[in-house]
């Protein structure tokens, strides 16, 4: 959905005849625009602000959590205002109906979602900019607009002589008028987009001066921690008050929502006063379940319900009497924590009637809504600042430790900086869902005639929807959070299309079968569950591409030959899967203990084919190579780029390899990183990624390189072996 | 307890628990944020810092065992305004994506390069292999650490005899 240049300006005359940029999004305005002589600034738009003494502050509108928008939004509006991204000094947006993700009517960032959806919209504010400036240059000249130009932060005369800077112009700048319709430039005289270059939050990152969340100070600042139920969803009964007020340092100790949180002067005896609290749970309604029961539960839903038709040609049932073959598998995925580096934590203060939290987040508008929600303040009492993000993966989407946070500074009202152990990071985070998924698949001779897919497994916005609800609608009462919350998103259609976390990947089966039949079984075993990098791909990915494996392999047939037959009138999934072979040296034999798995998936608009070479060495796997071929449309930054492919496969092997958390009594069994493992410098593949060039309008980076390495993996092993593995995590010794 | 340590060349005194991790010492009392939390346990890195020029995990190092000693954190590693060597190349590689295991890698990368100025491929993965990085910055910082260390190859040619 690319917002049209039309709908996204509106101009329209302010209170001293200077002009306005806004966005035209229900609710927007309010935002300073024009010129202000005090301080010299002019902000053309909600975006940029220029200064007299030429210094340009970018307002970034989707956070930095490692995927580059620093670097890639910077860009785009470089390239149009005709200045070094170097030059620009971005800082991050306050929550504002201008900031919104278009896509979601939110403030978030996800998805995959930050160039596409920015690519006109920023691009076209920095042109208007730059055109307004030229225009106030030319009046001051004389001379006709069209003649002059801009370069290097300065508006050059037609002479070839004369130049003025942006400082210079900006109090005219803002008097000028510009049409909707300004011509972006031609690819062929892009300076920055498409160029490799290096990130501009690489110093900070690289000195130690980036400030994360979780290194916010703020004056006579205390520390809290939260014990939360083993079992999710307990309730305390009842605790050792007094112990633990006795402990030293300690300033308060009380129940919240979540568990008991306790305040301390340091954030280490805060940590101590909790080995001496004892708290007493009532599970009456916690969760209870074992791993192994939770999977049986989705079996008994799988047989009594064939789920919801989610994609349906030609007549599956008639194919099914027709084939000569039909094949069966069942795959199955653990749950997965997201393990961002910086544990989750926020900062909060009270005072005045109104709360200000500092959260690394990837959705503040929810974060106010979070913060509202535990006190007794509205959400336009709630400021929230955002901060570098030490990861994201999707679990900052969920506002949890806002709501601690602004709970406990609510009750102290002192400022506060509730900080996660690593073991309460892993243990209470909300999980990418266990899933289970039943393929089928008939032969006609030789010819695939059938494709049935039944995804078992629960639907993320039940989850979600509690906070994003309100965010949407922030002039409803508080008291009606809980119904918007529940259908408020869905009935309202217009906000937040179909649920797609459960079927995302699989729908859009791209093989040429003539009868698909895909379904989703909703179920829910009540284990907390959000988005994770790359969402409902990273298990439908590894169902399809493993099962077309192994109809491949049933065939007789060469599996990426197979895949290629299927893909007629599929250019760019063709394009991308010839070239991961050709990388791959596909058509070469494999060393001696080695096998080589292809695993292609289209994810977030991203085309991704990925070939892997693998073999088992002192009885763990080792994964050799893998060869990516992209395609994202027009590319931004291809460094950032690469990175984020080759991270998304370091991601996706991570996962394959060591990712699951599972559960005994209700209780997950996973703490830190001994036994919720991420991969080392030791494990790292080589890693070769092939971005093919395009012009077609850019799509995701972050989590398409995710998906199809996953089942690459499990491929190369099965050619290697000759055993199959349809569940997670692989094992060597399978 | 009360303990004097000396961090990036600075004598500090502390009145403190002697259990308190060194990592809260620099971060809460020193006002040191460069250094950070992610494990608690020694499992990831990102807290490392040098004590008495040795990598240390100052997560699961206490205070008292620091005491008297020397410690260097990434914002003592620059020297007369010039930044390390390593976090130069971190910069031209672009090496960070979230960022925040960086500082922990980068002190790994030093400790390392300090003791082996030339190290191969190998010792650079072994030195580096106790530093988790989620966003899967690896590659890059194996060419970071190897630019480093090619031009001290090259540095050392050049002024052949001298002390590094």
């Amino acid at each position: 959905m690319a917002m049209n240049r039309r709908d996204f300006l509106k101009v329209s005359a302010g209170t001293s005849g200077s002009l306005m940029l806004s966005l035209s999004l229900p609710g927007c305005s309010g935002m300073p625009t024009g010129y202000t002589q005090e301080t010299g600034e002019w902000k053309p738009d909600a975006w940029l602000e220029i200064t007299n003494t030429d210094e340009i502050h970018f307002t970034l509108a989707r956070v930095e959590m490692g995927q580059g928008t620093y670097t890639g939004l910077t860009t785009l509006i470089a390239e149009e205002l005709e200045v070094d991204p170097e030059a620009i000094t971005p800082r991050f947006a306050p929550v504002a109906p201008e900031y919104r993700n278009p896509l979601y009517k939110l403030q978030l960032t996800g998805g995959s979602t930050s160039i596409s959806t920015s690519w006109e919209p920023l691009r076209t504010a920095g042109a208007s900019a730059r055109q307004m400036l030229i225009m106030a240059a030319a009046r001051v000249w004389q001379v006709n607009s069209a003649d002059c130009s801009a370069a290097q932060g300065r508006v050059l005369h037609p002479n070839g002589r004369d130049s003025m800077r942006y400082g210079q112009l900006v109090e005219l700048a803002a008097k000028e008028s510009v049409s909707y319709d300004i011509a972006l430039k031609p690819a062929s005289e892009w300076k920055y987009i498409g160029k490799h270059r290096g990130r501009l939050d690489a110093r900070a990152k690289s000195t130690g001066t980036a400030v994360y969340g979780i290194d916010v100070e703020l004056p006579g600042m205390v520390y809290s921690v939260v014990t939360r139920p083993p079992r999710y969803g307990a309730r305390v009964k009842a605790f050792n008050e007094s112990d633990v007020r006795a402990m030293p340092g300690v300033l308060d100790v009380f129940e919240i929502e979540r568990g008991v949180a306790i305040v301390a002067d340091k954030y280490w005896r805060a940590r101590k006063a909790q080995d001496a609290l004892k708290v007493e749970w009532d599970n009456e309604e916690a969760l209870s379940l074992s791993t192994h029961e939770m999977f049986a539960s989705y079996r008994n839903a799988a047989d009594e319900d064939r789920g919801e038709s989610e994609r349906s040609e030609g007549d599956y049932e008639d194919s099914l009497e027709k084939a000569e073959k039909v094949f069966d598998a069942e795959y199955s995925q653990p749950y997965l924590a997201h393990s961002t580096l910086e544990p989750m934590n926020a900062t909060a203060w009270y005072r005045d009637n109104s709360i200000e939290v500092w959260a690394p987040t990837q959705a503040p508008d929810l974060g106010r809504i979070a913060a509202a929600r535990v006190t007794d303040l509205s959400p336009s009492d709630v400021t929230i600042n955002t901060t570098f993000l030490g990861g994201g993966f999707g679990r900052r989407l969920t506002q949890d430790y806002v709501e601690e946070a602004a709970a406990v500074a609510y009750r102290i009202k002192k400022p506060v900086k509730l900080i996660w152990s690593r073991e309460e990071d892993t243990q209470h985070d909300l999980y990418r869902p266990a899933m289970l998924h039943r393929m089928q698949a008939g032969f006609e001779g030789s010819k695939l005639i059938g494709w049935h897919h039944q995804i078992v497994g629960p639907q993320l916005l039940d989850w979600y929807v509690r906070n994003a609800a309100p965010a949407q609608h922030p002039w409803a009462p508080k008291f009606m959070y809980d119904t918007l919350g529940k259908v408020g998103l869905l009935a309202e259609g217009i906000a937040t299309p179909k649920d797609m976390s459960a079927i995302e990947g699989a729908i859009e089966y791209p093989y040429n079968v003539d009868n698909i039949d895909v379904r989703h079984t909703h179920t829910d075993p009540g284990v907390p569950v959000t988005f994770w990098r790359s969402v409902g791909y990273s298990h439908n990915g590894f169902a399809v591409e493993t099962f077309m494996d192994e109809l491949a392999h049933e065939a007789g047939e060469d599996p990426y030959q197979f895949r290629r037959k299927l893909l007629m009138g599929q250019p760019r999934h063709l394009e991308v899967l010839d070239r991961a072979a050709r990388l791959a040296n596909w058509d070469t034999p494999v060393a001696q203990g080695r096998g080589r798995g292809i695993a292609l998936f289209k994810s977030f608009g991203t085309f991704v084919a990925q070939v892997v070479e693998a073999g088992v060495e002192n009885g763990a796997i080792k994964v050799y190579k893998v060869a990516c071929a992209v395609d994202c449309g027009q590319v931004v930054n291809p460094r950032i780029v690469e990175d984020q492919i080759e991270g998304g496969i370091i991601f996706g092997l991570t996962a394959a390899l060591y990712g699951e958390i599972t559960y005994e009594d209700g209780q997950v069994q996973q703490s830190n990183f001994h036994d919720y493992q991420l991969l080392r410098q030791y494990e790292l593949p080589e890693v070769a990624v092939d971005i093919i060039k395009s012009t077609e309008a850019p799509t995701g980076v972050g989590e398409p390189g995710v998906p199809p390495v996953i089942p690459a993996l499990g491929n190369a092993l099965f050619a290697l072996t000759g055993k199959r593995q349809r569940s997670l995590p692989l094992k060597a010794d399978a | 307890m009360a303990l004097s340590l000396t961090v990036n060349g600075e004598q500090r005194s502390l009145d403190i628990e002697g259990d308190t991790p060194l990592l809260w010492v620099l971060r809460d009392e020193l006002g040191l944020k460069g250094t950070k939390f992610g494990c608690g346990a020694g499992l990831c890195g990102a807290c490392t810092v040098h004590l008495n020029g040795q990598p240390v995990r100052s997560c699961s190092t206490p205070v008292e065992f620091a005491a008297g000693g020397e410690v260097t954190t990434i914002e003592g590693l620059a020297e007369d305004g010039q930044l390390h060597a390593l976090q130069k190349a971190w910069i031209a590689e672009g090496v960070p994506q979230c960022g925040y295991c960086q500082s922990g890698q980068i002190m790994s990368a030093a400790h390392l390069l300090a003791t082996n100025p030339a190290p191969a491929r190998n010792d650079i993965v072994a030195a580096m292999t106790g530093n988790l990085c989620r966003c899967g910055t690896y590659s890059r910082i194996i060419a970071a650490v190897e630019s480093v260390a090619a031009s001290s190859l090259a540095y050392d040619a050049s002024a052949a005899g001298q002390e590094r």
